[in-house]
């Protein structure tokens, strides 16, 4: 084993008269660089701390509201105006409407709209929540949620919504089959 | 001088290793298991005792406290006795403390199979365990000090300096994240709620890390690294500073777990900016390591051993980098919660603790056993295959983490979440699942080698429990003598030794916790934040019980991505009955902090949590979630209503005051009662039949108190 040998001599300067069951330890300084990257984070940590709580940084809370103005101020233009709705009645507004229909409201409300074991009936003349265009908008918007009907303004644009509300009064009169039983007050 | 004559205890070596390899391949084998459920819920065998939320911390809990714990034994008694050249203080007491250990690790099983556990992670145990480890504990310490007073070397080696570390502040942390108020024999609550509960939670979690797999392992690595290479240590100076740096510094970094919480924002930027300090320290260990073997590369190319020590160090490099750099807080905000975590972790259990772990079994078989390793071949094949377990097991979980979070953040044009239902994003990364089954397998198999190798090897040779030695008689001078370091001074005063490391490793903790319970304003009240009703408190205990904390967290951030996803965010005013804290740690499923907001977007019918917990494919064919149709066959024991509401009220919990009746907790039952007749009469509504003294009714009642208390002030 002359490599082991001829490592060991060229370090003789460098070993202590350490031994702890054979084991030797050199005296090899700290590296250099080693040093400096400690250093430099503490000098980071210093640096941190400084920014955020001396000279007053964001912090969380203040991030938070930011990213949200930033949202806001990105949001696309609505095209209308909620408090004066008109019902949409061009075919691609209703195709449109249909669509989302299909997607997101056969579950409760029955594939034409005729209700089942959860959601009321959408095609006879009583309504539960108010029936004119303004009202469907609105329960599509902010939901019933304790009975079961989810506010979709967090998933739907209010184009979406106000095209779904468009097929949905569509519906009225259309007397599919298994159609449930009428609920809540007579609207003509 | 006189030379002395003795033996070194190679028989407590021996038991404690084997105990390693016993606890390494179950604890493996549940890890399995956990991988398994993750990606096939079918492997939850919708039975109580084998669901993920019981599994996870029996796998943690083994690896950690039985297979690296009887690691550490293992190290301790087989260097500390030669490097003090003694045997060990008392064989007594080394027995003890094995038996002690392993009963320990038996009752953590059946504790946790039986949903017996405190919800705190790596500190699940209950308060009996929780007594008889501080126990057996002490007796690991006083059987160590009782060997260093009685040495025949005058100076403490640096691997010494870790053990004596270690013992001190597993201690410390052991008992102060477990100060618990029993409510029954198996049963009890942490005296810290909320915030204060999460801050002491994670300075024990962070520094078990730190001080049980780490230190320890570092000691080890001083030890048995420069034994194997047959070199001398690289630089006596590095290991002093780095030694010092990283036990005062480890500390400090605990709140990195709490980035973007409730927690106070000067005590997450403490922990930002020691975890970043952390980084030089923790690769002087690295260093001192790698360097020790220069001039000895070519044989690692020959020894398996060294080979699994250079990979352990380079992987305690490598994590030792990636955890301050997750603690950067915009890396937080896309790391934590996910698998991201789950690999970090694993690149140190797998690589720095497994790896060290079957580098020093390598090593300490044919030395013990007095004949050479029965194949090296065979060792070899085990070093790759652990080898790329680790990659197979590591990068996919690493790929899905950063598919899964990219998915969660992003938001359409129109300023919606692009993914609002969460299982589409699980249901992204289950393949990434599966691939981490074949790396945790890869890894298992490997592991097999080596016991089948092992035991070869000591069928083949033969052991002598009480290994023959001498050495001169030990005659120090406390005194400093001239020209002597202060440090190498120290090293010959092991009392002192210990008590300055205990007051570097008290700093840390005492400047983080102290504070938050001194300024007021670090956790302002919310007056609508009321205690939770005796329906919903039985309720809490059986989802800490069914370890839904495992997968669900109960923390908003302050992100636009999660208030559009969950709702409000989280506020420290929120838990302040939380007796324990269930902020969590990692969302296999959904946050759950807003489940009971009326009209939310997280809210959640009576009769659409029934269904979900009976049979959660049911609603959701892709979903992995566990099933639970316990719940509903079980009756909830209301017996131990009282006894729990008398605990809340001792911790501080005001069922004493208005609007309570006097001695509450003795009607508590009837308010219980009432409530679940109510949600059972809802149920009906929805065709449900069940009777209202079900389990589930209470599991439902806490799910929809989430987040209601402060929705309901606007």
């Amino acid at each position: 084993m002359d490599n082991k040998d001829k490592f060991l001599e060229e370090n003789e300067h460098l070993m202590s008269d350490h031994d702890y069951d054979g084991i030797r330890e050199l005296n090899n300084p700290m590296p250099t660089w080693w040093r400096y990257l400690f250093y430099l984070s503490i000098i980071f940590a210093a640096v941190y701390m400084f920014r955020y709580h001396v000279f007053g940084d964001d912090l969380q809370i203040d991030e938070y509201n930011k990213e949200m103005a930033l949202a806001e101020a990105n949001k696309p233009k609505q095209a209308f105006d909620e408090n004066n709705l008109s019902i949409l009645s061009d075919a691609a507004s209703l195709d449109a409407g249909k669509v989302i229909y299909s997607k997101n409201c056969i579950a409760c409300h029955g594939k034409a709209g005729e209700g089942n074991a959860i959601g009321p009936n959408l095609t006879d003349k009583y309504w539960l929540n108010g029936g004119g265009v303004a009202e469907v908008y609105h329960i599509i918007k902010v939901g019933k949620p304790l009975k079961g009907m989810l506010a979709w303004q967090h998933q739907l644009s209010p184009e979406q919504m106000l095209q779904v509300t468009s097929y949905v009064l569509s519906l009225q009169g259309s007397n599919p089959p298994n159609g449930k039983a009428p609920q809540g007050e007579l609207v003509e | 001088m006189e030379t002395q004559h003795f033996s070194y205890d190679n028989k407590i070596v021996k038991y404690f290793a084997y105990a390693t390899i016993l606890w390494g391949v179950v604890g493996m084998l549940v890890g399995l298991l956990a991988a398994l459920q993750l990606a096939l819920p079918i492997f939850n065998f919708k039975l109580a005792y084998t669901t993920f939320g019981r599994i996870r911390p029996i796998h943690t809990n083994a690896v950690i406290f039985a297979f690296v714990g009887n690691g550490i034994f293992t190290a301790v008694y087989y260097s500390l006795q030669r490097l003090l050249k003694t045997r060990m203080f008392s064989d007594k007491l080394s027995w003890v403390h094995f038996w002690g250990w392993q009963a320990i690790i038996v009752s953590a099983a059946i504790t946790f199979v039986l949903g017996i556990t405190t919800s705190k992670e790596y500190a699940e145990l209950e308060w009996p365990i929780d007594i008889a480890i501080t126990i057996i504990w002490v007796i690991f310490g006083w059987n160590m000090f009782g060997t260093i007073l009685r040495r025949r070397a005058d100076h403490l080696y640096v691997s010494i300096w870790f053990y004596i570390a270690t013992f001190v502040t597993v201690a410390v942390l052991h008992i102060g994240n477990s100060i618990e108020l029993p409510y029954s024999w198996m049963h009890s609550y942490p005296v810290y709620a909320g915030v204060q509960d999460a801050l002491v939670q994670w300075w024990y979690g962070h520094n078990a890390v730190a001080f049980f797999l780490t230190t320890p392992y570092l000691g080890l690595m001083y030890y048995f690294l420069p034994k194997a290479a047959n070199r001398p240590i690289y630089s006596y100076r590095l290991s002093i500073i780095h030694f010092w740096a990283l036990i005062f510094l480890y500390i400090w970094a605990g709140p990195h777990h709490l980035l973007y919480t409730a927690l106070p924002d000067w005590a997450q930027s403490l922990g930002v900016a020691f975890s970043i300090m952390l980084i030089a320290p923790s690769w002087g260990g690295m260093f001192n390591g790698l360097l020790t073997l220069r001039g000895a590369w070519d044989k690692v190319r020959d020894s398996a051993t060294l080979k699994f020590m250079v990979v352990a160090v380079t992987a305690y490099g490598m994590s030792t980098f990636e955890g301050p750099m997750m603690s950067l807080k915009w890396v937080n905000s896309l790391t934590h919660y996910t698998d991201w975590t789950i690999a970090h972790v694993h690149i140190g259990a797998l690589g720095w603790n497994g790896f060290l772990t079957f580098g020093m079994l390598y090593y300490l078989f044919p030395k013990m056993w007095k004949t050479k390793l029965y194949s090296e071949k065979l060792a070899n094949t085990h070093f790759w295959l652990g080898t790329l377990g680790m990659i197979f097991y590591a990068l996919p979980l690493y790929w899905g983490a950063v598919v899964q979070t990219l998915m969660w953040k992003e938001f359409t044009s129109d300023g919606f979440l692009a993914y609002p239902n969460f299982l589409e994003t699980v249901t992204q990364i289950v393949p990434m699942y599966h691939a981490r089954v074949l790396g945790g397998a890869l890894y298992f198999i490997g592991l097999f080698l080596m016991v089948y190798n092992l035991l070869k090897t000591a069928t083949k040779g033969s052991f002598v429990d009480n290994e023959k030695a001498s050495a001169p008689a030990l005659h120090s001078n406390p005194k400093r003598e001239s020209g002597e370091g202060l440090h190498r001074w120290l090293e010959r005063r092991p009392v002192q030794f210990m008590i300055l490391a205990t007051v570097a490793i008290l700093i840390g903790g005492a400047f983080e916790i102290i504070p938050t319970y001194l300024i007021k304003s670090n956790i302002p009240t919310i007056d609508s934040v009321k205690p939770y009703t005796p329906l919903e408190l039985q309720g809490r205990d059986i989802y800490i019980r069914e370890g839904c904390n495992t997968c669900h967290s109960q923390m908003v951030r302050p992100f636009r991505s999660e208030t559009e996803r969950y709702g409000e965010y989280s506020k420290a005013g929120e838990f302040v009955y939380d007796h324990p804290h269930l902020w969590g740690s990692k969302r296999t499923g959904p946050d759950l902090a807003r489940e009971g907001v009326p009209g939310g977007k997280m809210y959640k019918t009576n009769v659409w949590h029934y269904n979900h917990l009976l049979d959660p494919q049911k609603m959701n064919a892709q979903s992995i979630m566990p099933a639970y149709p316990w719940l509903i066959k079980d009756d909830l024991d209301i017996s131990s209503t009282p006894a729990k509401i008398r605990a809340m009220t001792a911790l501080g919990v005001p069922y004493d005051k208005e609007p309570y009746p006097a001695n509450y907790d003795k009607i508590a039952n009837d308010d219980l009662k009432k409530q679940a007749i109510e949600i059972t009469e809802d149920l009906k509504k929805s065709g449900v039949d069940v009777t209202s003294d079900k389990e589930i009714i209470a599991v439902i009642a806490y799910l929809k108190r989430l987040g209601k208390d402060i929705s309901t002030k606007k």
